[in-house]
């Protein structure tokens, strides 16, 4: 019955993204049978003083009345990390049988925002196609996260890829160390597309790239020679069912295994997420790079 | 193999349907979408290889079906060859039996020589066995069966018709066609000469028919004949007949026969008569010592010669009392009368009586008793005597009506109150006179009256002919004598006198025959024809059906020849056969008719050796020619209709399976 709530295509019928990022986390976190370390539990990390800024409700008023001295408690959950958002929004992903790519990637960057949220880890998305198309800067404060859902609910994919330029871009925005999830189809050359991201795990940042495909993408269903459209470039070309069939498959899988192998070999982590198949492999991805930063 | 229906065959082109559906539509195919190509190759040769066919097999099953509807419209046949068993050729035994095969033993041979032709058939060959004489009569259907052959060979018996050849290429020409094989027609006959249409286009024979004469008889074989008989056909006093017979001689050298003159058998006269060679002769007999009713009288030839049976030649004779003609006429006006039973008398040698009666005595006179009732120009007739003439008429007698002066002062015609408009005058002084004009020359009472030259009218009454038919006219166009018709009777009007105040035609030569003849034709005498040949048609009816009364007909076996149906029915009957016919019409009025065999047969002289080879070669322009003909007669075409439907039917079927294999699958993906 949970595992229902995940399903892709029943998020697909639930109109708000934040209502579907609650449905998918709020859904993921009571099927776990122990409750993961996430965060917000009371358990004490440790005594900070008061500076100037700080919420005067975290100040530990015991510790105040016995020294005269304010000092913030923290705990456990609030070693917060920054987790930062690269969602892939060229036009390949708006490619989808039952499910858009996009909207499936929506709906995982929506539910990784929540989750942050509620680990009360700062939220930031970069939105990109061959620009950087959009930017919320990675934040805990109140709010952040409907400016981070708001951001994914209005991006569209349109354009071509280009993890170059963008990430180019994306180094200028991004120099705190954090955790970055980049969330694309990865289609291009594996070398090249990891060259270009790893400069992100230049600074002791985590990244974790969630590669999706479609469906069709596994296993195209072609009964009869067809004609190919390229949804970025608009080239045309006429494939066989034979070679959807018989030699499509090798190479695909073996640009997921350069991809995987490249990730590994930068220290990056990588996943491959199929739009036909629940949210929570994605967020258990992600939990597990979490907790090994904590 | 060929085809009954070609132009079908254009539906053949209907075969680039499935092709374009295959090749071109099947092809046709949506341009899809794809993230990338990134993992694709453009395999052009694969792809062409997909152009070339897809369902092959489903292609072939619906090029096949385009294929079997064409050729099952086109209807394909082909020709198989024949294998022995089957008729290759049709024979057709044609064997003379008219009178001249009776010479000798003409016939005898003839068909000894088909017994040997029908020995020589060949198994598979068809044959079937026609006689000639009266026409070409199929004696039996086309069979293999010889037994049979013999049988209907061996049952011909010589007939009494005359041949005519053209009959037998008519009958080819008609079992040709039907058959639709090359027909081998065997003649066995004399082929006399006067057996030869008058035109030899007439003998051609068609295409694919040859003719193999067998000829029997002699080169020239002298014959004498009985040529004709003239006998009156009625007499009322036998010592004063008179009766002449010509006897002719064919090839024959001068000689001297006895020609003897028979009556019911007994021979009454026998005279010599010298024949001269290869002509004739004529015999004259005075005198018929005949018992009251018909007589079966007989010249006969003493002597034999190759055809015995022409040797002699029937004919008929009636003897009996006058007839009685009853003549009213105005009181105190005789001289029609006079003239009337003058020419009456002179010409018809007692075959009738006139009874002259002044019109107020008829009241009490029965019209029935009369052969003819002449009313010479009276003004009217009493009611009573008027109705029983009706009945006389209506009956079948016979009025003839003079409508003179007075007649024409009442206005109307007597009997027949037919109007009469005027009275037109010519005075004699001044040579100015009417003349006969517009005769009908088929009509009796003016085909023998030499055109009634000469004849002037005086006095006319201008008669309305209403609906009856206007034998003669005169000059100034207005009717002379108009013919009438009453149920069975006749009614003749003549639109002037009988005497010679009125016209002068009593006083010509002319008005004997016109009276005699009329007589005759108004008593119903002159058609009945005592003497005439095989084959002919005697008129039994001759009132027309409305009229129609039972008549029986007996053959010279006394036999009857219509039954019941036909008795009352028929109106004319064929003769086949020499001898007497007794014909018994209604009221016990019996008639007596020789026939005798037409004796052009009695010249047994055959066709010029040349006429019959070239005869035989009219249907040689054929294609059947010797080498040709038996490679067509041997193939014969047979339908491919059924076959191919066969086909078609399980072509469809198949297709109908394999598609629903192939393409079920896709149409639900």
């Amino acid at each position: 019955m949970i595992q229902r709530f995940l399903d892709p295509s029943i998020l697909a019928s639930i109109s708000g993204l934040d209502l579907v990022a609650k449905t998918v986390v709020d859904g993921f976190v009571a099927g776990m049978h122990r409750s993961p370390d996430f965060g917000f539990s009371q358990e004490f990390a440790e005594y900070r003083m008061y500076v100037p800024g700080d919420d005067l409700r975290h100040v530990d008023w015991n510790v105040f009345a016995r020294t005269e001295r304010a000092y913030l408690k923290r705990y456990r959950g609030e070693t917060n990390t920054q987790l930062t958002i690269i969602l892939d929004a060229s036009i390949g992903m708006a490619f989808g049988k039952k499910i858009r790519k996009f909207d499936y990637a929506r709906y995982l960057a929506a539910s990784l925002a929540y989750m942050a949220s509620k680990q009360r880890d700062a939220v930031g998305l970069l939105v990109f196609d061959e620009e950087v198309v959009d930017y919320t800067h990675a934040s805990s404060r109140q709010g952040q996260l409907f400016r981070v859902l708001n951001t994914i609910n209005k991006a569209e994919p349109r354009g071509g890829t280009n993890f170059v330029k963008p990430f180019h871009h994306v180094q200028e925005y991004l120099r705190r160390r954090g955790l970055y999830v980049v969330i694309s189809d990865f289609y291009g050359d594996p070398d090249t597309t990891l060259k270009a991201i790893a400069p992100l795990r230049g600074q002791g940042s985590e990244v974790v790239l969630f590669q999706i495909f479609d469906p069709e993408e596994m296993k195209p269903s072609f009964h009869g020679p067809v004609i190919l459209i390229d949804m970025e470039s608009g080239e045309e070309m006429e494939v066989t069912p034979e070679y959807a069939r018989d030699e499509y498959p090798a190479r695909r899988d073996a640009h997921v295994e350069a991809m995987r192998s490249g990730a590994r070999g930068f220290g990056m982590e990588h996943a491959l997420l199929v739009t036909d198949q629940p949210l929570d492999a994605a967020l258990r991805e992600y939990l597990a790079v979490r907790k090994g930063r904590l | 193999m060929g085809f009954f229906a070609p132009w079908f065959l254009a539906g053949l082109a209907a075969i680039g349907l499935p092709v374009w559906l295959h090749l071109l539509q099947q092809h046709r195919v949506d341009p899809v979408k794809f993230p990338s190509l990134q993992f694709f190759e453009k395999r052009t040769q694969t792809s062409v290889r997909q152009r070339r066919l897809k369902y092959r097999v489903l292609l072939a099953l619906r090029i096949l079906m385009f294929l079997l509807l064409a050729l099952l419209f086109a209807q394909p046949f082909i020709r198989r060859q024949i294998s022995a068993g089957t008729e290759t050729r049709h024979v057709i035994l044609a064997i003379d039996r008219s009178f001249s095969m009776r010479a000798e033993n003409r016939l005898a041979d003839a068909k000894t020589q088909a017994l040997a032709e029908v020995d020589r058939l060949r198994p598979n060959a068809t044959a079937q066995v026609v006689t000639l004489g009266g026409g070409a009569q199929l004696v039996t259907q086309a069979t293999r069966d010889k037994a049979e052959l013999r049988s209907a060979i061996a049952s011909i018996q010589p007939g009494s018709s005359r041949s005519a050849f053209a009959e037998i290429a008519r009958t080819a020409r008609v079992i040709s066609e039907a058959r639709k094989l090359p027909v081998d027609v065997h003649l066995f006959s004399d082929f006399q000469r006067s057996s030869m249409p008058s035109s030899f286009q007439e003998l051609g024979l068609p295409a694919g028919v040859s003719m193999i004469s067998h000829r029997v008889g002699g080169e020239k074989t002298p014959n004498f004949a009985v040529e004709n008989v003239s006998a009156p056909t009625a007499i009322a006093d036998g010592k004063t007949a008179r009766l002449t017979a010509t006897i002719r001689g064919f090839s024959t050298e001068e000689t001297t026969r006895n020609v003897a003159l028979a009556l019911n058998g007994k021979i009454l006269q026998t005279k010599p008569l010298r024949i001269p060679a290869g002509g004739r002769v004529t015999v004259e007999f005075i005198g018929l010592d005949a018992s009251y009713g018909w007589n079966r009288g007989e010249v006969r030839l003493e002597g034999g010669d190759a055809l015995s049976d022409d040797n002699a030649m029937r004919f008929a004779v009636e003897r009996a009392d006058p007839r009685k003609v009853l003549f009213v006429h105005e009181p105190g006006r005789t001289r029609s009368a006079l003239y009337f039973r003058s020419a009456l008398e002179s010409a018809a040698e007692g075959l009738f009586a006139l009874e002259p009666v002044a019109v107020s005595q008829v009241s009490g006179i029965d019209p029935s008793k009369y052969a003819l009732v002449v009313l010479s120009d009276v003004g009217s007739v009493p009611q009573g005597f008027e109705t029983k003439l009706h009945d006389y008429v209506k009956a079948g007698g016979g009025v003839w009506i003079a409508a003179g002066a007075t007649s024409a002062s009442r206005g109307a015609v007597p009997f027949t109150g037919a109007k009469i408009g005027e009275t037109v005058y010519a005075a004699r002084s001044a040579e100015r006179f009417y003349s006969a004009s517009k005769l009908d020359l088929s009509h009796p009472s003016v085909g023998r009256a030499n055109r009634w030259e000469g004849v002037q009218f005086y006095q006319a009454s201008v008669v309305d002919p209403g609906k009856a038919s206007v034998v003669a006219s005169l000059s100034n166009g207005s009717p002379l004598l108009i013919e009438s018709r009453e149920g069975r009777g006749r009614i003749l009007t003549f639109a002037s006198g009988l005497e010679n105040v009125s016209n002068d035609f009593p006083l010509h030569t002319s008005f004997v025959p016109f009276v005699e003849q009329t007589a005759r034709h108004l008593a119903g005498l002159e058609s009945r024809s005592s003497t005439v040949a095989v084959d002919s048609l005697l008129e039994l009816q001759s009132g027309g059906m409305e009229n129609a009364s039972a008549i029986e007909v007996l053959d010279p076996q006394g036999k009857r020849m219509l039954d019941l149906n036909a008795a009352s029915s028929a109106q004319t009957l064929r003769v086949n056969e020499e001898g007497f016919y007794e014909i018994n019409r209604q009221n016990n009025r019996r008639e007596l008719v020789a026939v005798n065999a037409d004796r052009a047969e009695s010249a047994l002289e055959p066709m010029p050796g040349e006429s019959i080879e070239l005869w035989s070669r009219t249907g040689d322009g054929a294609p059947v020619a010797a080498g040709t003909a038996e490679s067509v007669e041997q193939r014969k075409p047979v339908s491919l209709w059924w076959w191919v439907a066969l086909l078609l039917l399980i072509a469809t079927l198949a297709e109908s399976l394999v598609a629903a294999r192939r393409l079920e699958p896709e149409a639900a993906s």
